[in-house]
């Protein structure tokens, strides 16, 4: 089978030669192509590195022991768990098998918000790239990280206070949560049957359920990402940039439907800094982060519609928030 | 009969979707990925920063993929309603286009499509780094190294003309319409990739040549030697434009993206 790919691949045309094929995608079709394609394979080293990183947490490590060596006091251990993508640098399409990982292995549903917030931008891979991008100039890379940190423990503080958290996870994966925090008996039933399973043989299994989640999740992401990029104009946006306000909102806008992942977006965005004010630029760079028509199809596996409307709402209300104190105070 | 029918019909198409679903696609990936490692082509969808990390992860996804076909345990799906079974089947059908399309489809560079929509030098120039480069290129003397993306910093910064008076111009790119006036003026343009092709942003160095569209079709590559000049198209939209000496088409370069 993984043969038989190779070789489809190495038979079918690599180059364009029109001449030689008489055929040609219309540029608009081949655009839409390019760009998703370019979105997926910019991805999915990520994905696949989250998904070992969660397999890890889940297979390797002993059963809860991040959980248990994390502070009682929920806020402190909230604001910990923020800090864990320092350790887990994989990117925000990483994260989210890494934060499924996580809730089988214990986390609370809001705990796993704060971490699937918090490690897109607090991690050392962002910090290098943005403090490489833009130095300490106008305050942008603290902005960043402060602004990251308290929206995700904001959020993960909102969530903490629903009655029935279990109702915010789509059900199939709030089942499959259950059978991993099962206790008692039936948890060592279950362990015995893992005992007889290899750990390589779990972490196959792991990849298997995980990427028939993840990788169409992913590939309906980028198909939109690219359908919006095409037919969308993007100068309709950069009008806006000079503007308080509205290069806020517009610069939020185009992190949504650019879909760059968060540990590269510095670079992205340095190209607007001459068009756009400094609060576009932190609005775009905490926003886009967490939230974009990419990263709302990978949480849809996990969460319900509803529950993302919530993140969405509140993270970009913050995120505009902050966008504007930049823009007015700094 | 019929219902038992259907029943089985959603639990195969079901245990499709858990058990094969995600390592037939990972499997796309990370053949599409290493045969365009190897056939020198993954810079038309990503930054060169991230070649390494990229085939090395699929490296190790191709042994996780080997190891998902490979495994032999039972795999146990849960029974499906029947709305979802006809979601799962569009979402099937559409990944399945998505994977082909993926492996058969050649590669190729983004199109006048995109530069158009995303509009050239609307963003992705001016950077102080550009500017320091072509100052120094500047100093040398030998104009004809600069590249679009320098002209372009240079043009961003200085629309005297006495300033370009002396300097010849030789850029190489693709031929793409001026929005504000495509019967006179088109530019030299490539996109700049930062990330991946998703973030492109054309930049151009515009050039004046009324009835260019006799000659030239637009996405062909060219070379322009000439002189920056006051624009004589009055719409257009910056004020200097090469008035071109030679022109000459060329093939694709093999980096078509500057990084």
């Amino acid at each position: 089978m993984v043969l038989a790919v190779f070789v489809v691949r190495a038979l079918s045309p690599a180059f364009v030669d029109e001449q030689l094929s008489g055929f040609s995608l219309p540029d608009r079709v081949q655009d839409t192509l390019t760009l998703a394609i370019s979105v997926i394979i910019e991805s999915v080293p990520f994905v696949f590195l989250g998904i070992l990183l969660s397999a890890v947490v889940q297979v390797w490590l002993p059963h809860g022991v991040l959980a248990r060596h994390l502070p009682r006091n929920p806020v402190l251990r909230r604001a910990s768990i923020s800090l864990l993508g320092m350790f887990f640098p994989v990117c925000e399409c990483g994260n989210v098998p890494l934060a499924r990982g996580f809730m089988v292995g214990g986390f609370t549903v809001s705990e796993s918000i704060t971490f699937l917030l918090a490690a897109p931008i607090l991690n050392p891979i962002t910090i290098i790239t943005t403090h490489q991008a833009f130095g300490w100039d106008g305050h942008i890379l603290v902005a960043r990280l402060l602004g990251g940190f308290l929206i995700a423990n904001v959020v993960g503080w909102l969530f903490s206070k629903h009655p029935d958290p279990q109702s915010l996870l789509t059900t199939k994966f709030a089942a499959a949560c259950a059978v991993g925090s099962t206790s008692g008996h039936d948890a060592q039933e279950h362990s015995h049957e893992h005992a007889r399973e290899s750990r390589f043989s779990r972490t196959t299994e792991i990849f298997i359920r995980e990427t028939s989640v993840i990788m169409p999740a992913l590939f309906i992401g980028s198909a939109v990402a690219a359908l919006t990029q095409v037919f969308v104009p993007r100068s309709v946006l950069l009008a806006l940039g000079s503007n308080p306000v509205w290069s806020v909102l517009a610069m939020m806008a185009l992190a949504f439907i650019v879909a760059v992942c968060s540990n590269v977006d510095a670079f992205f965005v340095l190209s607007f800094g001459s068009t756009f004010l400094p609060g576009g630029i932190v609005a775009f760079l905490v926003f886009g982060a967490l939230i974009d028509v990419k990263m709302l199809a990978l949480m849809r596996t996990t969460f319900t519609s509803r529950t993302l409307v919530q993140i969405t709402v509140v993270v970009g209300l913050m995120s505009a928030a902050l966008g504007l104190l930049v823009n007015y105070a700094a | 009969m019929r219902r038992s029918q259907i029943s089985g019909g959603s639990q195969v198409l079901r245990y499709w979707a858990e058990r094969w679903q995600g390592v037939v696609l990972s499997l796309v990936v990370v053949v599409a990925t290493l045969w365009l490692g190897l056939s020198g082509q993954l810079g038309l969808y990503i930054h060169p920063r991230y070649f390494v990390f990229t085939i090395a992860m699929a490296l190790v996804g191709l042994v996780l993929v080997s190891a998902g076909f490979a495994r032999r345990r039972h795999f146990a799906v849960e029974r499906t309603g029947r709305v979802e079974t006809t979601l799962t089947g569009v979402g099937v059908v559409l990944l399945l286009v998505m994977g082909v399309a993926m492996v058969v489809v050649p590669p190729t560079t983004l199109t006048s499509a995109t530069a158009t929509q995303r509009e050239v030098n609307s963003g992705g120039l001016g950077t102080d780094d550009d500017a320091e480069q072509a100052a120094a290129l500047i100093g040398t003397g030998d104009f004809e190294q600069l590249s679009v993306r320098e002209w372009v910093s240079l043009l961003a910064q200085s629309s005297d003309p006495a300033f370009y008076s002396d300097k010849t111009a030789q850029v190489t790119g693709f031929v793409t319409p001026d929005s504000n006036d495509p019967e006179n003026v088109f530019y030299v343009a490539r996109f700049v990739v930062t990330c991946c092709a998703v973030d492109a942003q054309p930049i151009g160095v515009p050039v004046y040549l009324p009835g260019w569209q006799d000659e030239y079709e637009v996405d062909d590559w060219v070379q322009v030697t000439g002189r920056f000049d006051l624009n004589a198209s009055a719409a257009a939209s910056d004020a200097l434009a090469i008035t071109p000496v030679e022109i000459l088409p060329v093939d694709q370069p093999n980096d078509p993206y500057v990084y």
